[in-house]
This record gives C-alpha cells, sequence and structure tokens, in this order.
C-alpha cells in the first residue's frame, strides 16, 4: 500500500490541473466578484457615503416583511416553472427520438422561442392578454364573453409562469433529447417483449437513464426562474415581489446599493440551495418510481 | 402501423399547440414589426391600419443594427468554443473520476449562474478594468466564458458520466491510438452534449447585456444593447419586434444545422449506466 | 483573521477613491477652454433616451465647433452601472453623463464629476437641483419635463376632464377602472401621481411627521375605481390599446412615443388643476473624462438658452435655462401653472416605501 502514496499525490494533482481552467475560472472570478458583494452589504462600496464596517444593512432587509415574502414568491415561480418545462419537455423528447420526415424541423420551431429575448416574450404575451387583445376580442366575438377580462398581471403569477415555461421547455428540451437519444433500443424494446407498459417503461428506463440530463435541466431553470426581473416587473402579480424585483426596487428607487447587495446576496443563496434541493428531490423521486 | 389513431391524435394536438405555442407570437411579432410609423396601431383598431416596411428599413439604417449583429455574431461563437474547451477538463473530472468535496465543487462551479446582473455590471466589469483589460472584445469574451462556463460544465457531465468504460478498455485492449480511443468511445457519447453545451452558451451570450454593455460600449456594441433601447424608457414595441425578429431567423437556421449535425450520426452508442 | 486580511486586500484594491489631479481645466478662461476643446475634437455623451433625435439636434453643436458628438445606444441602468464600474479607470469612455435628478441624491456628485461647474459662462442662469436631487454645482440640469394626465379625446368628455382632486375622485366613482397610474418602481408618472394624491389628502404637518395614512386610505377605498399598472409606458399602452381612457403620464415621454408611432397621436395631455410635479435630469463631467474641455464646452452648449429653446420647440421637453423663454407647444401656458414641486427627496422616497408596503403589496 505504500507505493500507492505516489501515486495518489499524482492523481491529485492532475485532477487540480483538470478543475484550474473550468472551476479554478469560476472560483478565481466569480469568488472575487462575490466576495466584493458581500463586502458592500456589510457597508463598503458606499456609493453615497463613507465606507465602513456595519450590519445594519443586513438587519433592515432582515427584519423587511417584503424580503420574506418575495423569498417565497420567487421559490414558488422557479420550483413551479421548473417542472412544468421538464414535464413538459419530456413527450416531445420521446416523441422526437426516432428521426421521422420533418422532426428535424419541428425540433428546431420547437427551440426557437429560447432566441426570443424575454423582454420581448413578455411584451408578446401581454399583447395577446391585453384588454382588447386577440383572446378577449375573440371571446367577446364568439359571445363567450359580455365583457373584456384583466388577464394582465393576474394574482397568482401564471402568467409568469406560463412565459417560464415557454422561454426554458427548449433547453430542457435540449438537455432530455440528447438524453434519450443516447438510450438504446434494444434496452427499451427487451423491456417491452418482457410486457413493460408505456409508463412502467418510461420510469423503470428512461427516467433514471436521463436522471442527470433532468436534473441539469431543472437546476438551470430554477436558478434562471428564481432571479428573473423582466418577467415579473412586466407581466408578474403587482400584489407580489420577486426578489429580483424587490432588489433592484431597493437600488433602483432608494439608492440603497448596500441593502441591495444584501438582497443580491440572498437571492444566490436561495437560488443555488433551492436548485440543489430540487434535482435531490427528483432523484428521490425517480428511484421510488424505479420501484 | 401500431397505433395509428394515437399517432393521429398526437399531430392534432401538436398542430395545436405549434399554432398558440409558436405561430400565435410570432405572428404578433411579425405584425407589430409592419405597423406603419405614420399609423400607430391603436383602439379600436382590430389590425394595424397601415402595413409596410418602413421600421425594417429605418432600424437597419439609422441604428448600428448591422455593425451590432456582426459584433455579437462574431462574439459569440468564439464564446462558445472556448468555454466548452475550459469546461471539458473539469466536466471530464466530475463525470469520470470519483474524489472527495465533489458535490461541493459542482455546486461551486453553478455559482456565475446565480450572479444577479447588476453585480455583474459594476464588479465584475471593474474586476476585469482592474486587471487591466481593456481590450473591449477580450474583455467581453473572458466576461462570457466565466459566467456561462457552468453550462458547459453541467451539460458535458452528464455526458462523460455516460460514456462506458468497457468500450475505453475495448479500444485500448486493441491498442487504438489516444485519439481513435476517443472517437471511438469517446466522441460518439459526448456529441449530443457537446452541440447542446455550444448551442447554449452561443445563446446566451447573443443574449448577455450587463457586461457586454459595459464593457463595450460605445465602440463595441452587440445587438442587446439596441433591443433594451427600444424596451426602456421609450417602449417601442414595433421597434423591438424588429430587432427581436432579426435575432430569430439567423437563430432558427442555426438550430437546423445544429439539428442536422445531432442526427447525422444518430443514436448509436451506450445503454448508459444508471 | 483571514477574512480581515482578504476584506483588507479587496478594501485596498476596489475603495481607493478616485485621485484625478485636480483639474486646472476649470480655472483657466473660457476661451482657452474652447481652443482646447476644438483640439481634442469629439465628445461622448451617455444619454439614455431619444439618442436618434439627440443625434440630430446636436449636430447644431458639430457645426459650432466642429467637434464630433457620439450619443451612444444605452439603458438608464446600462450607463449607470458604466459611469460606477468605470469610475477606477485612468480614462473612462464617458465624457458628459445624463443622470437623472432624482439619482443625483443615490451618489455624492462632488466624487464622481469634474467641478464644480460655476467658471462656465452664464453659470446663475441654469439649475441644479432638479426633480428632487442636487448636482451642487458638479451637475447641471440639462431636460426639464412635466407629468400629469394623458387622455383618449374619442373616449371621454374633454369638457369634463377632472380638475381638482375631488373632481378626480368622483368622476373615477362615476367610471370604475377608466383612470390608471403606475407603481412607482416602474417610472416616475406614477409616482407623481401618488404624491399629488398625499398631498391632496393629507395634512401638511402629517407629511412632515412621514403619516401618510390617510392617503393610504384613500387608495384602500377607491381601489376598485382607479386601475394600476406596471410602468409609465404599460400606461400609456394601454390608454393606447382602449383599456384607460386617462392615466398619469411624463409630457415628453407621451410625445416622443407618439412621434415614434408606438402611441396614436389622438392621444392629449394636460396638468390638472390640483397640480402634479414637473421633474427632469442632469450631466455632469465623470472626473475621468477623455474629453474634458470638449465636455465643458458640449455641458455649456446643452443647458444654454438657446439649445433649451430648441429642445422644448422640438421635443416637448421644458427649458431650465432661466434665459430661454420658449413655451413648449401642447400645453397651454396657464396650465404650466399647476406644475408643483417634488417633496424633498428623503418624503419622496418615504411616500414610495410606504405605498409599496401598505398599498401595492398589502392587498
Amino acid at each position: 500500500m505504500r507505493a500507492a502514496q505516489p501515486a495518489r499525490w499524482r492523481e491529485t494533482a492532475g485532477l487540480l490541473l483538470l478543475l484550474l481552467p473550468g472551476l479554478g475560472l469560476i472560483v478565481l472570478f466569480i469568488g472575487t466578484v462575490i466576495s466584493m458583494a458581500v463586502a458592500q452589504s456589510v457597508g463598503y462600496f458606499n456609493f453615497s457615503g463613507p465606507s465602513g464596517f456595519t450590519l445594519d444593512f443586513w438587519h433592515k432587509q432582515l427584519t423587511s416583511p417584503i424580503l420574506r415574502t418575495s423569498v417565497l414568491y420567487s421559490l414558488k415561480i422557479a420550483t413551479i416553472s421548473a417542472i412544468l418545462s421538464v414535464a413538459l419537455a419530456y413527450p416531445l423528447a420521446l416523441w422526437l427520438r426516432k428521426p421521422f420526415p420533418g422532426s428535424g424541423a419541428i425540433s428546431a420551431l420547437l427551440k426557437a422561442p429560447m432566441m426570443v429575448p424575454g423582454l420581448v416574450a413578455a411584451f408578446l404575451l401581454v399583447n395577446v392578454i391585453a384588454f382588447h387583445g386577440i383572446i378577449n376580442e375573440t371571446l367577446l366575438g364568439l359571445g363567450i364573453t359580455s365583457k373584456p377580462l384583466r388577464m394582465q398581471n393576474d394574482r397568482f403569477g401564471f402568467a409568469v409562469i406560463f412565459l417560464q415555461v415557454w422561454k426554458q421547455l427548449p433547453f430542457a428540451l435540449l438537455l432530455l433529447s440528447a438524453a434519450v437519444q443516447s438510450i438504446h433500443d434494444d434496452l427499451l424494446n427487451a423491456a417491452r417483449d418482457l410486457g413493460a407498459g408505456a409508463l412502467a417503461r418510461f420510469r423503470k428506463i428512461v427516467l433514471p437513464l436521463t436522471l442527470k440530463s433532468m436534473q441539469a435541466a431543472l437546476i438551470i431553470i430554477f436558478i434562471g426562474a428564481a432571479g428573473d426581473y423582466s418577467f415579473q416587473v412586466v407581466a408578474g402579480p403587482t400584489r407580489s415581489s420577486s426578489l429580483a424585483q424587490h432588489m433592484y426596487t431597493v437600488q433602483r428607487e432608494f439608492g440603497q446599493w448596500n441593502e441591495a447587495a444584501v438582497v443580491a446576496i440572498v437571492l444566490m443563496a436561495i437560488a443555488l440551495t433551492g436548485s440543489i434541493l430540487l434535482a435531490a428531490a427528483s432523484q428521490l423521486a425517480v428511484s421510488w418510481g424505479k420501484k | 402501423m401500431r397505433n395509428k389513431p394515437l399517432q393521429v391524435i398526437l399531430f392534432a394536438l401538436l398542430a395545436i399547440v405549434f399554432f398558440l405555442w409558436l405561430f400565435v407570437p410570432f405572428a404578433m411579432a411579425l405584425l407589430w414589426s409592419l405597423v406603419d410609423p405614420d399609423k400607430p396601431w391603436s383602439y379600436p383598431d382590430l389590425f394595424p391600419q397601415k402595413l409596410s416596411f418602413r421600421r425594417w428599413g429605418d432600424m437597419w439604417l439609422t441604428t448600428s443594427l448591422p455593425a451590432a449583429i456582426g459584433n455579437s455574431y462574431l462574439l459569440a461563437p468564439v464564446v462558445a468554443f472556448l468555454t466548452l474547451l475550459l469546461a471539458a477538463p473539469t466536466a471530464y473530472a466530475f463525470g469520470r473520476i470519483p474524489f472527495r468535496g465533489k458535490a461541493v465543487a459542482q455546486m461551486l462551479s453553478l455559482l456565475p449562474l446565480v450572479l444577479p446582473s447588476f453585480i455583474i455590471a459594476l464588479f465584475f466589469t471593474s474586476l476585469l478594468y482592474k486587471l487591466g483589460i481593456y481590450n473591449k472584445f477580450a474583455g467581453i469574451v473572458l466576461g462570457h466564458v466565466v459566467l456561462f462556463l457552468p453550462y458547459a460544465i453541467r451539460i458535458l457531465t452528464v455526458s462523460f458520466s455516460q460514456v462506458r468504460q468497457d468500450l475505453i478498455d475495448a479500444a485500448r485492449d486493441l491498442g487504438a491510438s489516444p485519439w481513435a480511443r476517443f472517437s471511438a468511445a469517446y466522441l460518439p457519447v459526448l456529441r449530443p452534449g457537446i452541440l447542446a453545451a455550444l448551442i447554449i452558451v452561443f445563446i446566451q451570450s447573443i443574449e448577455e447585456f450587463a457586461i457586454a454593455f459595459v464593457l463595450g460600449s460605445p465602440d463595441f456594441t452587440t445587438v442587446p444593447t439596441i433591443l433594451y433601447s427600444y424596451l426602456g424608457y421609450n417602449f417601442v414595441r414595433p421597434n423591438a419586434a424588429v430587432v427581436s425578429l432579426v435575432l430569430v431567423v439567423p437563430n432558427v437556421i442555426l438550430m437546423l444545422v445544429f439539428e442536422r449535425l445531432l442526427k447525422s450520426e444518430g443514436a448509436a452508442v451506450s445503454g448508459g449506466k444508471g | 483573521m483571514l477574512k480581515h486580511t482578504i476584506l483588507a486586500a479587496i478594501t485596498a484594491a476596489f475603495l481607493a477613491s478616485p485621485s484625478h489631479a485636480a483639474d486646472d481645466l476649470l480655472s483657466k478662461p473660457w476661451d482657452d477652454v474652447v481652443a482646447q476643446a476644438k483640439q481634442e475634437g469629439e465628445v461622448v455623451w451617455y444619454n439614455w433616451f431619444l439618442q436618434p433625435r439627440f443625434r440630430e439636434l446636436t449636430k447644431g453643436f458639430e457645426d459650432k465647433y466642429g467637434i464630433k458628438v457620439t450619443i451612444p445606444d444605452g439603458t438608464v441602468d446600462g450607463n449607470f452601472s458604466k459611469f460606477l464600474a468605470e469610475r477606477d479607470r485612468a480614462e473612462g469612455d464617458i465624457d458628459v453623463m445624463s443622470v437623472p435628478g432624482d439619482r443625483l441624491a443615490q451618489f455624492e456628485p462632488a466624487t464622481y464629476f469634474m467641478g464644480p461647474l460655476d467658471p462656465i459662462p452664464g453659470f446663475d442662469k441654469r439649475r441644479t437641483k432638479i426633480n428632487g436631487g442636487d448636482g451642487k454645482n458638479y451637475a447641471v440640469a440639462y431636460w426639464g419635463n412635466q407629468t400629469g394626465l394623458a387622455y383618449d379625446p374619442t373616449q371621454l368628455d374633454e369638457a369634463k376632464l377632472p380638475q381638482s382632486f375631488e373632481e378626480l375622485n368622483a368622476w373615477i366613482a362615476e367610471n370604475p377602472q377608466a383612470f390608471a397610474f403606475n407603481d412607482p418602481r416602474g417610472g416616475g408618472a406614477g409616482s407623481a401621481f401618488i404624491q399629488s394624491a398625499v398631498v391632496n389628502t393629507s395634512t401638511p404637518d402629517d407629511i412632515k411627521g412621514a403619516n401618510f395614512q390617510p392617503s393610504w386610505d384613500w387608495f384602500a377605498a377607491n381601489s376598485e375605481n382607479y386601475g394600476f399598472t406596471s410602468s409609465n409606458a404599460d400606461s400609456l399602452t394601454r390608454l393606447n390599446g382602449g383599456e384607460f381612457q386617462l392615466v398619469a403620464a411624463w409630457e415628453d415621454h407621451l410625445a416622443g412615443l407618439q412621434q415614434k408611432g408606438e402611441v396614436d397621436k389622438r392621444m392629449k395631455f394636460y396638468i390638472p388643476k390640483f397640480g402634479m410635479p414637473g421633474g427632469g435630469n442632469a450631466v455632469g463631467i465623470p472626473a475621468n473624462a477623455k474629453h474634458k474641455a470638449a465636455a465643458l464646452v458640449f455641458l455649456e452648449w446643452l443647458t444654454s438658452a438657446e439649445t433649451q429653446d430648441l429642445f422644448a420647440k422640438e421635443m416637448g421637453s421644458s427649458p431650465v435655462n432661466s434665459d430661454a423663454k420658449g413655451v413648449p407647444g401642447g400645453v397651454p401656458a396657464e396650465q404650466r401653472a399647476y406644475a408643483t414641486d417634488w417633496l424633498p427627496i428623503e418624503t419622496t422616497n418615504a411616500v414610495k416605501a410606504q405605498f409599496i408596503e401598505k398599498v401595492v403589496l398589502s392587498q
């Protein structure tokens, strides 16, 4: 076993070398940037007065009821959006698994929304659901309603969730398509021959084999939705505030950069832990479903 | 063949979804982009009174849109390839080498994704300035690479973990050169992940505003700068519609090419490991 | 311990305040400044709105001095981030920086801008306090604008436009959901209306003590009668879309959107007798500007009486140079008398914060 020691040392060095260009770069740059944000949250980088250590900004924000409700609202939107996007992407990915005439074009078109910038998507949706938008005019024209419905800025956040799914579903589809395509046909055929139904094949073969891709999709979508600002300000409920919206309100409307940094750190922590918990939960669900 | 009715229902359903999901929004965008500047689209008109291509012409001629498109499409591929190259070793380690603290390392690798844009705009850019990176292109490339590494790392990690050890061993036992081993055992499994990572990073780079604006302005303009100029204080929907359609078209073509690449060496290898 | 060291290192590296040598440019005779400006030959002005129009109107400056003006595309927050991020560079990209008046209170103008600017000829005709903020002689107002109510004359009776606050109260009860104002987080028009409502429903003593409860009660009691939009632009868009008939708006914003063909030209604007505040923006010269002399000459031109008259005539702004005589088109002169000042910045912020907490998020 003694001989293993130098080998282990070399292994560690090799590992570090591998991690250096990717993770190393991230830790170096983002680590610095985050420590600057932390420094600002405790009173440094004060643009409108003297800088110096203080926990006042943390105290002010952590006791603010708006921060609490914003955290809950953002968690709600992010969780629902991530799960819904992935749930809708699976059937599509499976359907497009085997090439058929036109499948490439369909797949490319389905991914078009990810190319539309968020703010543009938001204004398109708001146009469609506007007071005299096409949905209301159609309903009126068909005599289904007698006066236009006010759908803009609905109280729950359906519009925001819709926009998130519209924009993020393609990312999920992209990742899941790749995963689903690498499942070997023999495996699925064998399962079918053994009498497994479509749902059983999905639970016992597809889900476990694509779990990692699904987790990647969940994490990416959750983080994006948790930090959403542009959908929320255009189409979100006016009675709720997302974390990013709260952060920018504190910063832009009141010029409290240091407090905004506090909210930023809370936002980063929530997005990171939330996404990882969601990934862990999906792992549990899949292994439970396998049984 | 089997399940004919199901196939038909699926197609019908899909047609409806396509209509609501894709046709309506893009048709609306197109319609807005064609609203003539002299005849605004206002209540009670159900449709614009007058359509023209004037806004397309105006946007092309009076803004720096052509230059911005050139810049964005020069920037994005460079960022995508560099990100991929730098992410690959880390993804290999995450996907194939067991080590202590991997979970923490993987979590750390997600950090750029959670960075709010004002922190990026203020601190990341001033950090780059501090490092003396005044070349606008290089600065933006570096910034984008660091910001978008997590996507590539995540996706490639999954791909690397799906490469089958028995194939690698077999290739080695047969005395294949490193390149032959790579192209036989790794590449087919990695290909979809590589393409997915390239596309996602490409699109993120095209859309990124904070770094590209703070470092690039005024001489290196990218598309989001123009887009956000029309979606901000002066919210001019028709002009924003023009810019976003200009963006969508080349990207959809890109997706088509991508689909072709993905299909060409189709569903081949890997029963995967759980 | 390690934490402290890291913090200290970061502080040292990033907090060093800009140490630009005190500029002797401001003590030179104006003719020398102009000569140096011509030598510099160009100036970059970061302004976040109506850039295409400003590019045309600054041609007059280019012709007069032979100095090229560049006005990059950008947003108010983008520009502001760049301004803050660049402050430690020896030479930045920004020569002249536009700032919304109320944001002057969000940073220390004297640390970021070159100045004081009073050596500029005719400086006393210019304004440094605007929109509740104060440029403290380091930033000067170049754009004045007015809030009021925009309306669709084809949807409501112009003769019965609500003038007093009681009339507005009655009007919204009679026409529920026909009037709207925006979330103060989405722009100043909403903030302006909320302030007017506060001034009209709370006593001056209450306002001084930051007690606006009577006003919040008014908003709660009328919540079914008014619409609440997400931004300045959203209000005007929905006025244009026929959903509302009367909305709180900025005069110059409406004019700009009408010119761009986003909002129909039939929409009109008035300042009600119950009073709505006027606001504006200021410019300063970043301490690390590359073309300082050209920036100084440009700033002089931008805030001069002639240019202010030009902007008023061409773009519907309110002049901010006391020598300017132009009356902006559209709104009759007697309505200008109903323009009020913003409440002091602390009161404005208190109104906004309480409104968000007690009216917006609590229902």
